[in-house]
């Protein structure tokens, strides 16, 4: 099933004259996981805003094409009423967290749904379980690091039991292990449920390990996009994409003539490459 | 010094028996202090008011806090007495006047500093004010301190430029805070879009009729605080009304010593 279809989607701020997104054209399936990169202002964020409505309702600017999330039209629909399917989180923990206690802030959500409280209860408890934080339950979240704060925000958006969870480079507040932790959980969370993941990364040394796609933008256009061991080619170095190191070892191995046959995204991958090479080499 | 005041009235979340009190008692304290002391000019019931609270500021762990607090309020105080005694009053009245004041800050320092915002706007929303009200409201009270702190890390950066506030005369000083005011309300626009755009994906407003995971409930500790306060309160107006007490005014006053 398609969850995301966007046809020539492009969209300029009002004010500005240049579109932030051009002519994007992108179909996602339910349960798939998706990495968007690329570098600063090429329009990934703007692009995430389509997905819950955030554009056009609460940025004003002219649209262009059309957007479908879950079938609806993002055009005529509103924030609220998508926050049941589409989760968002955001890049600073410290302004999407309201509340004193980590409890009250993940029940904030289906709260405003007007869920009945043992609904509540019960969803609270689960999201607080799926990301590791059952034992914060009482502390406030800005007593909190900021990984745990980023786990509380997921936390809140799963308990609304979305459909789509949209996460906008949550890990750019974080230091290396707390980043590597919040990627993890993420990516547990399919095993959880039944959920499409659109995650915008900087980090795609621990992001590409789970991806199913990778989508490489630059200057408002999707330039390249496929499985990570297809993307992670010159052409995502020429872009300034900070692919993952042992990809961009593969490709100056190549460039030196080195050609080890493909692209490999995690350690694994590599030493199977080397060790097949190895192998072919003996016989 | 600014600061200072705010931190005097920023809730921490302790685990003392004050802080696990139903927030109506407590509302209810302070706002009976607040009557008293409203009441009477007489400096020994403003004294006793004031050090009444100790047992329970000291039983809330916030001693240093609530210092802060009343040293935050010293300033004000200053004025207060010296405005009074500079007016024509007694010296025991000004002194008078000086300790209502900071009665009334050690008080609301006092729920403010056990009082977590969330259980406020529960107390709000039990009052019947329209959620979003109670809402807007807390988060006013959460973001004060949050906004200090940045407020002081803008001052701090503008110094290290070499930024000099405390110079020149009233004007000068004032056009040398526009490069503190100017950061300052940038991040606060900032602040307020991320907010609301957070709110808008948690589906806020969505729905009338909420039903929140939290609600209060009065323990029997609660009330008997509760009743104790209420009994208090009416012993005082009785007193006002129908007991004469004794007067300290030694008519010290500010001509007297001239002459
Ligand atoms: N609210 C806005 N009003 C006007 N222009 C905007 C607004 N937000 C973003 N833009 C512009 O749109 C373009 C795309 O920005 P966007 O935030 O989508 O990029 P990004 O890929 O998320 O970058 P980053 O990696 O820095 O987050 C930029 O040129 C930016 O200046
Ligand atoms: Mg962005």
């Amino acid at each position: 099933m398609i969850v995301i279809k966007a046809q020539d989607l492009t969209f300029t701020y009002s004010g500005s004259k240049k579109p932030a997104i051009e002519n994007l054209n992108l179909e996602v399936k339910e349960g798939e996981f998706i990495v968007i990169t690329g570098p600063s202002g090429c329009g990934k964020t703007t692009f995430a805003r389509c997905l819950n409505a955030l554009i056009p309702s609460f940025y004003r600017g002219e649209m262009k094409g059309f957007i479908l999330v879950l079938g609806m039209d993002i055009s005529k629909s509103t924030t609220s009423q998508l926050s049941k399917y589409v989760g968002f989180v955001f890049q600073n923990p410290e302004n999407q967290l309201f509340s004193l206690s980590v409890e009250r802030d993940v029940a904030f959500g289906p709260e405003n749904l007007g869920l009945p409280r043992e609904e509540v209860r019960r969803r609270v408890e689960w999201a607080m379980k799926v990301t590791g934080i059952t034992h914060l339950r009482h502390a406030a979240p800005y007593e909190l690091s900021g990984g745990q704060q980023q786990r509380v925000a997921i936390a809140s958006i799963l308990a609304m039991k979305p459909k789509i969870i949209v996460l906008d480079e949550p890990t750019s507040f974080l230091d290396p292990l707390s980043a590597h932790q919040i990627i993890e959980t993420v990516s547990n969370l399919r095993s959880e449920m039944e959920i499409t993941i659109i995650l915008i990364e900087h980090r795609l040394d621990l992001a590409s390990r789970y991806a199913d796609r990778v989508i490489i933008m630059d200057r408002g256009r999707i330039i390249l996009e496929g499985p990570p061991s297809k993307v992670y080619g010159e052409d995502a170095e020429a872009i300034g994409v900070g692919i993952p190191k042992i990809s961009l070892l593969f490709n100056l191995l190549k460039r030196e003539g080195y050609d080890l046959g493909c692209t490999p995204v995690t350690l694994e991958e590599a030493t199977q490459a080397i060790r097949r090479r190895i192998m072919d080499d003996r016989s | 010094m600014s600061l200072k005041l705010f931190e005097g009235f920023r809730f921490t979340g302790k685990r003392t028996p004050i802080h696990r009190m139903d927030p109506r008692p407590k509302l209810l304290i302070a706002s009976s202090i607040f009557l008293l002391s409203i009441l009477f000019t007489n400096i020994i019931v403003l004294l006793i008011l004031l050090i009444a609270q100790l047992p329970l500021i000291y039983l809330a762990k916030s001693l240093r806090r609530w210092s802060n607090s009343l040293r935050g309020g010293a300033v004000l105080a200053t004025l207060i007495f010296i405005m009074n005694f500079l007016t024509g009053s007694t010296l025991v009245f000004s002194l008078s006047m000086t300790l209502r004041f900071l009665v009334l800050i050690s008080a609301f320092s006092l729920f403010f500093l056990t009082t977590s915002p969330d259980d406020l706007g529960l107390v709000l929303e039990r009052l019947h004010l329209p959620y979003t009200l109670s809402f807007t409201f807390t988060t006013a009270v959460r973001l004060v301190p949050t906004v200090a702190l940045e407020a002081q890390t803008i001052v701090d950066a503008q110094r290290s430029r070499g930024l000099e506030l405390d110079r020149g005369n009233i004007i000068e000083r004032l056009r040398r805070h526009i490069p503190i005011l100017i950061p300052l309300i940038v991040s606060a626009i900032r602040r307020s879009t991320e907010l609301a755009e957070a709110l808008e994906s948690r589906a806020f407003g969505s729905c009338e009729n909420r039903e929140s995971l939290i609600t209060l409930s009065m323990k029997w500790t609660d009330y008997f605080v509760a009743i104790a306060t209420i009994i208090i309160l009416l012993v005082g107006i009785f007193v006002r009304l129908w007991i004469p007490l004794p007067s300290l005014d030694e008519s010290i006053r500010l001509p007297s010593i001239w002459v």
